[in-house]
């Protein structure tokens, strides 16, 4: 899996300076290619550079992020966008639901969380590209569906070793360099996937949903799923059902 | 008849007596009442000298009356001027823009007070009291008429843009100056011209410049301050720390970074929920902000939280657990040298209810002081509103349950058995 070519846009430095040396880039994959400090710059680093992902601020002089995003789309309609912004208001993040973003990020930044959603956006280009080629039998892909069907279980890394005769550490980096994503964060995503399935699928108790996804605890389940999706499980609930 | 001005001119002292004693804003409308008053009070002084030497002609050299009168006709064309200028003034407040008609006014007034320099004077001596006439005469009534039409036209114009508060005070005062110039044009002796003004004034001086209005204005001036103040941008804000924290993080500071990041989610919070009920994650999601603050703090401060996940979504009164954690830290743990566990607890009581348990570790109730709190949060509705200290916020909590929720409903405290205490906060649940 080839690293991931990021543009960054914020026209603050010190935004810039903090997302390229305190995360790591390396770790999740990534490697920042270029930044851009305002709306024009930022069209002309897409259409020179174009990265796989563009981190945008909204609030950037001369041409806003969301207007930035919107033109882009048009030529360069495979590249993610990732919104960070300090704005939390309601009209923004229609308009940014709209432009069918990745993921929107409240300032300020947990790089933490920040790295969830590049792991996210990397097992969704994986799973894009394999059910393009349905074909294929590649072992990640068998080792994937297995968890699929088995994530209410304890799965681990020993467990799948037991069941493929591979070695846990063999699993793991095939992980790395076919998703990119360790195996834990693929795990928790695939959870989380079938945590809001059955949220919004059905009316199951909480508790009774949590344990679906693997999480005999409630109390760590509703952990998880904040982190992961920034609201609790009985509002990602709610909102889906008030909109 | 000297009687009468004297009573009117008591009547203005009192008012202008009232009105420079009371606080109030210094705005240009202001400004203009208490000139007015100031000019009033001259033109009844005038008015009341003048009565007195225009009946002593024989005493009276012709030239001091001749200078009284045209002074005190002059200061009631003014006063009239600054009536007309003080309604114009409380028009353009609701408009927005200054009159057009303020320059022709203060041409007709500069031409107004020459006339009534210039124009000749005469002195008619009847049995009822003498009186002085001549063209001179005419200036005030002149003044009078033009200075009222004004006013109705620029009332009438703005009509829907003024408030009814307002119009009925212009209105009264029109009326009143109307009747009077028309009743004073009809019969001169009776030279009631000094109590048109006193009444117009006095109708002023009670619709709108009475000290009641005047401080609801002052108390809305400094409250509008409060809210601006509290509405200093707070991306500003965010982004001021954010950039804070970076830097922080950069020069290695994980700590100092990840207090600020736990500062500005807290902010967000605080800010962002304004309504009166809340679900209940977003009152925990407050809730734990603050908590991760205090325990970044106090590192032997430990928080548990056992929330039924179903419950996530029922509403409660907004900002009442933060209070009530606030006091058991301040009252229970910190005497432990916040060295302890505070744990929450969601749970529903039956189907329709709810409790929320604040339970600590902490140093429990001192000798009597449980009773104190239990009389207190029993008889919160007759409590008095101003309590000093951290009462306040229990009894603020409590009054808005049962304000919100109903009397049965409310808070109340227990001792736990391994020490400290649990405050129990029972609510509806309304699953939406």
């Amino acid at each position: 899996m080839k690293n991931l070519r990021v543009l960054l846009v914020d026209d603050e430095i010190m935004i810039r300076e903090g997302f390229k040396r305190l995360f790591d880039w390396e770790a999740h994959g990534c490697e920042v290619v270029g930044e851009a400090a305002d709306g024009m710059e930022a069209l002309a680093k897409i259409d020179s550079l174009v990265p796989d992902i563009a981190i945008m601020d909204i609030n950037i002089p001369i041409m806003n992020g969301l207007k930035v995003i919107k033109t882009a789309r048009m030529k360069h309609p495979e590249m993610a966008f990732v919104i960070v912004s300090g704005y939390d208001d309601f009209s923004y993040c229609r308009e940014a639901l709209r432009l069918q973003i990745t993921d929107y990020i409240l300032k300020p930044v947990n790089y933490e969380e920040f790295g969830t959603c590049i792991d996210n956006l990397k097992i969704s280009m994986f799973r894009n590209k394999i059910t393009d080629e349905p074909t294929e039998t590649r072992t990640i892909i068998s080792i994937t569906k297995y968890l699929q069907d088995h994530l209410a279980e304890d799965v681990s890394l020993t467990v799948l070793a037991e069941e493929f005769h591979l070695n846990p550490q063999y699993i793991s980096q095939l992980f790395k360099s076919e998703i990119g994503v360790n195996f834990l964060a693929y795990l928790t995503n695939i959870r989380m996937e079938e945590a809001k399935r059955l949220l919004l699928g059905t009316s199951l108790p909480i508790a009774d949903i949590s344990e679906r996804a693997g999480y005999g605890d409630y109390r760590v389940f509703t952990k998880v799923f904040k982190k992961s999706e920034g609201v609790t499980p009985s509002q990602y609930r709610r909102d889906f059902l008030e909109s | 008849m000297l009687r009468m001005e004297i009573a009117l001119i008591l009547i203005v002292a009192f008012i202008a007596y009232m009105y420079f004693s009371a606080q109030k804003q210094n705005t240009a409308l202001h400004g203009t009442f208490s000139v007015l008053l100031m000019v009033v009070l001259l033109n009844l002084c005038l008015d009341g000298i003048t009565v007195y030497t225009v009946n002593h002609l024989d005493t009276v050299p012709r030239l001091l009356n001749d200078i009284l009168h045209r002074l005190f006709l002059g200061s009631m064309v003014f006063v009239i001027y600054l009536f007309y200028h003080y309604i114009a003034l409380l028009v353009q407040e609701e408009v927005g823009r200054p009159s057009r008609a303020e320059l022709p006014a203060r041409i007709f007034l500069a031409l107004a007070l020459l006339c009534n320099f210039l124009l000749p004077i005469e002195y008619i001596i009847t049995d009822e009291g003498n009186y002085s006439l001549g063209q001179y005469v005419a200036v005030p009534y002149v003044a009078v008429m033009f200075y009222l039409v004004l006013c109705a036209v620029l009332m009438l114009v703005n009509w829907k843009r003024i408030t009814d508060k307002k119009k009925i005070a212009i209105g009264i005062a029109l009326l009143i100056e109307c009747v009077v110039s028309v009743l004073q044009g009809l019969n001169h002796a009776w030279l009631i011209s000094g109590m048109g003004l006193t009444l117009m004034t006095l109708s002023f001086y009670l619709t709108l410049e009475n000290p009641e209005a005047l401080r609801a204005e002052l108390t809305e001036q400094k409250l509008s301050m409060l809210y601006l103040k509290s509405q200093v941008n707070p991306h500003f804000l965010y982004n001021t720390l954010d950039t804070i924290r970076i830097r922080a993080q950069l020069n290695g500071d994980r700590e100092v970074s990840d207090l600020l990041m736990r500062l500005v989610d807290f902010f967000r919070l605080s800010i962002k929920v304004d309504r009166a009920m809340v679900t209940l994650d977003d009152e925990m999601e407050l809730l734990e902000a603050y908590l991760e603050l205090m325990c970044m703090r106090y590192p032997d401060l430990h928080v548990d939280y056992d929330i039924d996940p179903e419950l996530g979504g029922a509403p409660v009164p907004n900002f009442i657990l933060q209070p009530i954690v606030e006091n058991s830290l301040l009252h229970g743990l910190k005497n432990k040298g916040y060295k302890g566990e505070v744990t929450i607890t969601a749970k529903s009581v039956g189907e329709t209810r709810m409790e929320i348990l604040v339970s600590d570790s902490g140093s429990g109730f001192e000798e009597g002081k449980k009773a104190e709190i239990d009389a207190l949060l029993s008889g919160y509705a007759k409590q008095p509103p101003k309590l000093t200290g951290n009462s306040i916020g229990m009894l603020n909590v409590q009054k808005r349950i049962k304000l919100l929720c109903g009397s049965e409903y409310g808070l109340s405290y227990t001792e736990n058995e391994t020490g400290g205490v649990t405050a129990h906060v029972l609510l509806p649940l309304k699953n939406s």
